[in-house]
């Protein structure tokens, strides 16, 4: 459904984020991606919704080609892929309700986008999103006010709602403390086993890419060194994958939650 | 305690920079511009004691105006009024065509390089002339009236107000246009939802604040005939009937007085 041929990112300034990688994953799959910062994690999920463009190669995305859609076949390519952001990308200043909303923004005329008069549906649909997320009750609270685990579970609100086939997360709980790291990769193993959606994501800790990832990718300086079971990714592979021995760092807690 | 530090090792120390004559010949050529503009044989010949011994000349007409001849006050209740209204509808269309513009003139949401410089040059050239100078050139367009004077303040508050919103777009946090773009919106409408709501607080107190500054323009600009009070100004100063000026300098004071408090409330408890 996603895959990557001979994909390669250069960014201006010399820099090369992905290095001919070939990569394919499967509909419904659950997957996670490691790498030490500066691998390529975020740049390998921003080339599958085109918010990155490659410089080399091809992406495609249940058969359409990303790297040679118009403006117009991009947009509607990213609205079947729900993306969640490492610092949540809310506005703030504004309701849960109305970050929910830019979900359904792929499905509004534009006119009543633009005077903010969504239809009913599509309130009731991001409703839903937020009781699948359990914070619909804050549906009319400033997204300023929520804690950061209650701001990142809107992030996700806000993904669903698209109704994607795709959901992306970009490092998706650095911003938060362990217990509510949990929260937020139950909520996504969730909705990756309950609704089917297609999740890739990246983290940095070895012990959440094992609990969670049913199937781990591993980037080091562009290239693909891992694809393979959670299951086999020991410390011997994860050595691998950042190159050198193992630290506190890399853990996110010394004995993961139950 | 290392060993470093308990056997300190002297190592070289760096030459201390020559002074810069940065700073003196700044010293020396703002005196140099200074001289030039006051003195007597290239400048405007600037003359203290003079001026001192002047400012007791003026003490008859600012008698005259601190005695304001309060019968006339009923004569000026209406062009006080289309002054206020004058400033009001300016505001109005001046704030409206200010927010796409600024949005054309941000870094963040130009629709592209050509369009930002096209737009940041058109802001600088509107910027560059005066409102008493657009009130000129439009009495000459349009002639007299309050016409030329909202054409002049529209054109004052699009300077103003473009320039300062494109400034806070420009320092927008730009994850929420990531994310309207990542959920498959169009440049505007991920303009509307990922930028505007942030923006929004600033943008209203913008407004009052040109609406603030357009009841003071307006007074100015009557003067050369773009209607309102500062029409009345100017005549009263030409019959030399300072009592009736005052009058009209009193009624402004109260009026951009009372106007700027409640402006300032409203905007304190926006941003």
């Amino acid at each position: 459904m996603i895959r990557f041929s001979r994909a390669s990112v250069t960014y201006p300034g010399g820099v090369h984020a992905l290095r001919e990688l070939d990569l394919e994953i499967g509909a419904g799959e659950m997957v996670v991606v490691v790498g030490l910062s500066g691998a390529g994690k975020s740049t390998l999920i921003r080339a599958i919704n085109g918010l990155v463009p490659l410089t080399e190669g091809e992406v495609t995305v249940e058969g359409r080609s990303v790297t040679r859609a118009t403006p117009r076949e991009l947009r509607e390519i990213r609205s079947r892929i729900g993306m969640i952001f490492q610092t949540f990308n809310l506005v703030k200043r504004t309701t849960v309700l109305n970050n929910v909303l830019m979900g359904r923004l792929h499905a509004t005329p534009t006119w009543r986008a633009l005077l903010s008069r969504y239809r009913p549906e599509d309130v009731e649909i991001a409703m839903q999103a937020l009781e699948r997320v359990g914070i619909v009750d804050k549906a009319y609270v400033r997204a300023s006010n929520l804690s950061g685990g209650q701001q990142q579970r809107v992030g996700i609100a806000r993904a669903l709602a698209q109704e994607p086939r795709i959901i992306l997360a970009d490092e998706p709980v650095a911003s938060l403390d362990p217990p509510t790291s949990h929260v937020v990769m139950r909520d996504l193993q969730r909705i990756n086993r309950e609704l089917g959606i297609t999740t890739i994501v990246n983290l940095h800790f070895l012990d959440l890419a094992r609990v969670y990832g049913e199937r781990i990718v591993g980037l080091r300086g562009g290239r693909l060194v891992y694809d393979g079971t959670g299951a086999q990714a020991d410390e011997r592979v994860f050595r691998e994958i950042y190159g050198r021995s193992l630290t506190a760092d890399d853990v996110l807690e010394a004995s993961p939650a139950a | 305690m290392t060993a470093a530090a308990a056997t300190p090792v002297r190592s070289a120390r760096p030459a201390k920079p020559r002074p810069s004559l940065a700073v003196p010949l700044g010293v020396l050529g703002f005196l140099v511009l200074t001289y030039w503009a006051a003195s007597e044989e290239f400048g405007i010949g600037f003359d203290l004691p003079a001026i001192l011994g002047d400012l007791t000349r003026g003490a008859g007409i600012i008698g005259e105006i601190l005695r304001p001849d309060w019968t006339f006050l009923p004569a000026t209740v209406e062009p006080m009024l289309e002054t206020l209204q004058m400033a009001i509808i300016a505001s109005v269309i001046g704030c409206a065509t200010a927010l796409p513009v600024s949005f054309i003139a941000s870094r963040v949401t130009t629709p592209g390089v050509a369009a930002y410089f096209v737009g940041r040059g058109i802001l600088n050239v509107i910027r560059a002339l005066p409102d008493l100078l657009y009130a000129m050139i439009f009495v000459a367009a349009v002639s007299i009236g309050p016409l030329a004077g909202i054409l002049a303040l529209v054109f004052f508050n699009l300077g103003v107000v473009a320039k300062l919103l494109s400034e806070t777009v420009d320092g927008v946090d730009q994850g929420p246009m990531e994310a309207a773009r990542a959920a498959g919106a169009n440049r505007a409408l991920t303009i509307r939802t990922g930028v505007f709501p942030q923006i929004l607080p600033n943008y209203v107190a913008y407004s009052l604040y040109v609406f603030e500054l357009n009841v003071r323009a307006s007074t100015v600009i009557g003067i050369v005939g773009a209607g309102g009070i500062g029409n009345v100004l100017n005549a009263q100063m030409k019959f030399f009937a300072y009592e009736r000026v005052g009058v009209v300098i009193v009624e402004l004071f109260v009026l951009v007085f009372v106007i700027e408090l409640i402006s300032i409330q409203l905007r304190r408890r926006l941003v």
